[in-house]
């Protein structure tokens, strides 16, 4: 009576309800609820299926029909072997080994076995839908192609550029510049090649192409291996550069090759300048034609300063953010920020931000320019 | 091309033509007459001042022009629709391009909008130009509120010589060319008075600037024009144009030194109460702790904007919450928006009076912030945001605080 298929699923669907009701039994609260829901859903499914294949005797052609044997889909035998339970299998396994090391492997795995699942499905069925090898194969291009060739090119292009970028961080700067020139002349003459050429196969061009690309990956793979180059580092600035306590040689190091120019000038709060005598004082943006000794600064909020230097010496404007009650209740030191040096002549921009209100310091908040004495612009925080 | 299997509408289905006529003038006339509205104090076809002027200028030759393209085209439209209506009849022989006039018809909307594009270009620097300003006022944004800092010199030929800091209601002086330098401490938000000038969008770490002058002593009303989160809509401002001698006596009053309530009074207790539970985000200058230390607000702990409105002077604006709720009767609302040029100004100074205070919307808000407002101020789903609010929590004051609260707020004038 019970089919072959049939069965398999019928027991499947009784061996889920069982699962359900233990689950629901031994698991309480909204997680024994949920696995109840999903185990159930799950026996059904399979109920469902069971019946199926009951209904449809699991596909079998019958016995009054001996021509189905040979002509009907589910008689053809595949186009051609399938790749994709090794790739399931390779996936699999990616899925131990990242269970216990990487969750990138694990999660990389995971989509190469959903992948795989999709490929192998879609090519099982597809292999017999009709009788027409021919047609059969053109149906899981028509279905699979417009999936394969994006992600296919993304993997590539995604290998191509991770590879470049490993390259690039190993070799010395002034190399990389040579080699990326010649690798750019090359695949230019290639492609010249190709272009010029007429009539040269697909397989050679591809072949051509595979070597490439296996070439750069092999060394991208290398340089990954090797190790980014050392890269130095500079320090930043800090409360010590912008105050004139730190050493002389931070500072150098500091203001090396500091920039002189700024090209987004719109949207400054003021535009501070020391000029020619020292003086130091603000236009406030808007309006141009009165010198501000005080800036009204919205409280938490973002805001950007933009610093002229007409003086004749190099300097730097610093903005000081307070001093307030450190975490273990002493005094607390004074926070400062500031521009890099600017050569005369030159501009910088200063952004900042003051979150409390300047009654909350017990430094006045304020603009100034180490080295210029008595030169300095409130900055009022209601 | 054979008609005879054609689907055939009988005439019982369809309402007669003189009825369908007759609801398509109803319809069109009750479109017509929305525009007739007075009440409609946000109406960008009413400026009261110069900058919006000549947006006005600008935008009513376009309009009309507009207008009659517009008419000519659906009259066009709708007598081809009508005059070439299928009735079974034959189809007409087909032809397929007309260079003379399709060249004329690419032509003439061309020099439709080069004529345009030249005063819109014109106006567009106008409008930018701020050489000419005389006074600034920093705009912030924030959910679901505008802040304004009033920068310290002179604003009008008024000296202002300490920062101020209110909400909601930006005072101005009339006839004064004011710099408008608008920012946003969170999302993006648009800030808008339609009868002072056009829109400028408020961005974090931007400043734009917007020019505003009024004609008139008076109160002009706008909103945030950029959606900006759940309570965008309840997002509100106004303008208030003041003359040089009232705006002079608001800047004075706005930096008189703070009065602490008379002891043993319900707004002393209230006093108390304020510092207990509302000073953490919002500051009221001059308050101080019982040992004579400032009470100093620190909004950016709590709150994602980083500052919560300043109610130094609350009573001397007429509603809350991001301007959305009047905490004045209905009457001096009515009076207050009225009232134009003379009187105006003698009427805002006078501030929030007994007799006009309605604590209803005080009270309610008090009791319950989000209730009234959509904000993002549940306690116990603040992860996203680091544990700070957007907008003000339900701080569960009871009855006897909010009374204590109201009686000490209603004196900050």
């Amino acid at each position: 009576m019970f089919t072959t298929g049939s069965k398999l699923f019928v027991g499947a669907t009784v061996l889920s309800t069982v699962g359900a009701i233990v689950f629901g039994a031994s698991v309480g609260g909204p997680t024994g609820l949920l696995g109840t829901i999903g185990l159930i859903s799950v026996a059904i499914a399979f109920g469902f299926l069971a019946g199926i294949n009951f209904f449809t005797r699991d596909g079998n052609v019958s016995a009054m029909e001996p021509a189905a044997e040979l002509n009907s889909a589910a008689a053809q035998p595949p186009v051609g072997r399938s790749m994709w339970p090794l790739v399931t299998a390779v996936g699999v396994g990616g899925m131990a080994i990242g269970a216990v090391s990487k969750p990138v492997v694990f999660k990389v795995s995971v989509i190469l076995v959903l992948a795989a699942a999709v490929e192998w499905m879609i090519q099982g069925w597809s292999e017999r839908a009709s009788s027409d090898r021919a047609y059969n194969d053109s149906l899981r291009k028509r279905l699979l192609h417009p999936l394969e060739f994006p992600i296919l090119a993304s993997v590539i292009a995604a290998l191509v550029i991770y590879s470049f970028s490993r390259i690039m961080l190993t070799i010395d700067k002034d190399a990389g510049r040579w080699v990326f020139i010649i690798i750019g002349a090359v695949i230019t003459t290639i492609g010249f090649v190709f272009a010029a050429k007429r009539g040269m196969s697909k397989g050679t061009a591809g072949g051509i192409v595979a070597i490439g690309l296996l070439a750069l990956v092999g060394v991208g793979v290398a340089s990954a291996v090797s190790g980014q180059r050392p890269i130095e580092e500079h320090p930043g600035i800090t409360t010590a550069v912008c105050l004139g306590t730190a050493s002389e040689a931070e500072i150098e190091e500091v203001d090396a090759k500091a920039s002189q120019t700024v090209a987004a000038k719109s949207n400054v709060l003021a535009n501070v300048y020391l000029d020619d005598t020292d003086h130091l004082f603000a236009l406030n943006g808007g309006i141009g034609h009165v010198e501000y000794q005080e800036i009204t600064v919205p409280r938490s909020t973002t805001v950007h300063v933009l610093f002229h230097n007409d003086s004749a010496e190099p300097r730097r404007l610093t903005v000081h953010l307070g001093t307030f009650p450190a975490a273990d209740g002493s005094a607390g030191s004074e926070i400062a920020d500031c521009t890099t040096a600017v050569e005369e002549g030159g501009e910088a921009f200063l952004t900042f931000r003051l979150d409390k209100s300047q009654d909350a310091s017990s430094t006045p908040y304020r603009l100034t320019v180490p080295g210029v004495e008595g030169q300095e612009i409130k900055l009022l925080v209601p | 091309m054979d008609r005879s299997d054609k689907t055939v509408t009988t005439l019982g289905d369809m309402p007669s033509p003189r009825r369908r006529w007759t609801r398509a003038a109803l319809v069109g006339l009750g479109l017509v007459l929305a525009g007739c509205a007075k009440d409609a104090p946000q109406d960008y076809f009413q400026p009261k001042g110069p900058n919006a002027q000549k947006i006005d200028d600008l935008q009513r030759p376009v309009f009309y022009i507009a207008a009659i393209v517009g008419v000519i085209v659906i009259g066009v439209v709708g007598y081809i629709v009508f005059k070439f209506k299928d009735r079974g009849q034959d189809i007409p022989e087909q032809s397929h391009g007309n260079p003379k006039l399709e060249i004329a018809l690419t032509i003439l909307p061309a020099i439709i909008l080069a004529g345009i594009a030249v005063p819109t270009v014109i106006t567009v620097f106008d409008l930018d130009k701020k050489d000419d300003t005389e006074c600034i006022i920093n705009v912030t944004g924030q959910q679901w509120w505008w802040e304004y800092d009033y920068a310290t010199g002179e604003c009008g030929g008024v000296e202002i010589s300490q920062p101020i800091v209110t909400s909601g209601e930006l005072v101005i002086p009339v006839d004064t060319p004011v710099l408008l330098r608008i920012t946003s401490r969170d999302v993006i938000h648009s800030y808008w008075i339609p009868a002072l000038n056009g829109k400028r969008d408020a961005v974090p770490g931007r400043l734009h600037t917007l020019r505003m002058q009024a004609d008139e002593a008076g109160l002009y009303t706008g909103q945030c024009t950029e959606f900006c989160g759940l309570s965008h809509a309840r997002m509100r401002q106004a303008a208030v144009a003041l003359d040089q001698a009232d705006f002079q006596s608001w800047v004075d009053n706005q930096l008189e030194p703070y009065v602490a309530p008379e002891a043993d009074t319900l707004a002393s207790t209230g006093e108390g109460t304020f510092i207990a539970n509302c000073s953490k985000c919002h500051q009221v200058n001059g308050i101080a702790n019982a040992d004579g230390t400032p009470v100093l607000s620190d909004p950016d702990l709590y709150v994602v904007s980083g500052v919560a409105p300043n109610l130094t002077n609350l009573l001397t604006r007429t509603a809350i919450a991001g301007w959305t709720f009047d905490i004045v009767t209905e009457e001096c609302r009515t009076k207050l928006w009225e009232t134009k040029g003379e009187g105006f100004g003698e009427l805002y100074l006078q501030g929030v009076t007994p007799e006009c205070f309605d604590e209803v919307a005080l009270r309610e808000w008090l009791r319950n912030p989000p209730g009234m407002k959509p904000m993002f101020a549940d306690a116990t789903n603040l992860e996203s945001t680091g544990g700070k609010y957007r907008g003000m929590p339900n701080l569960n004051l009871t009855e006897d605080q909010i009374d204590q609260l109201i009686a000490f707020l209603i004196e900050r004038k």
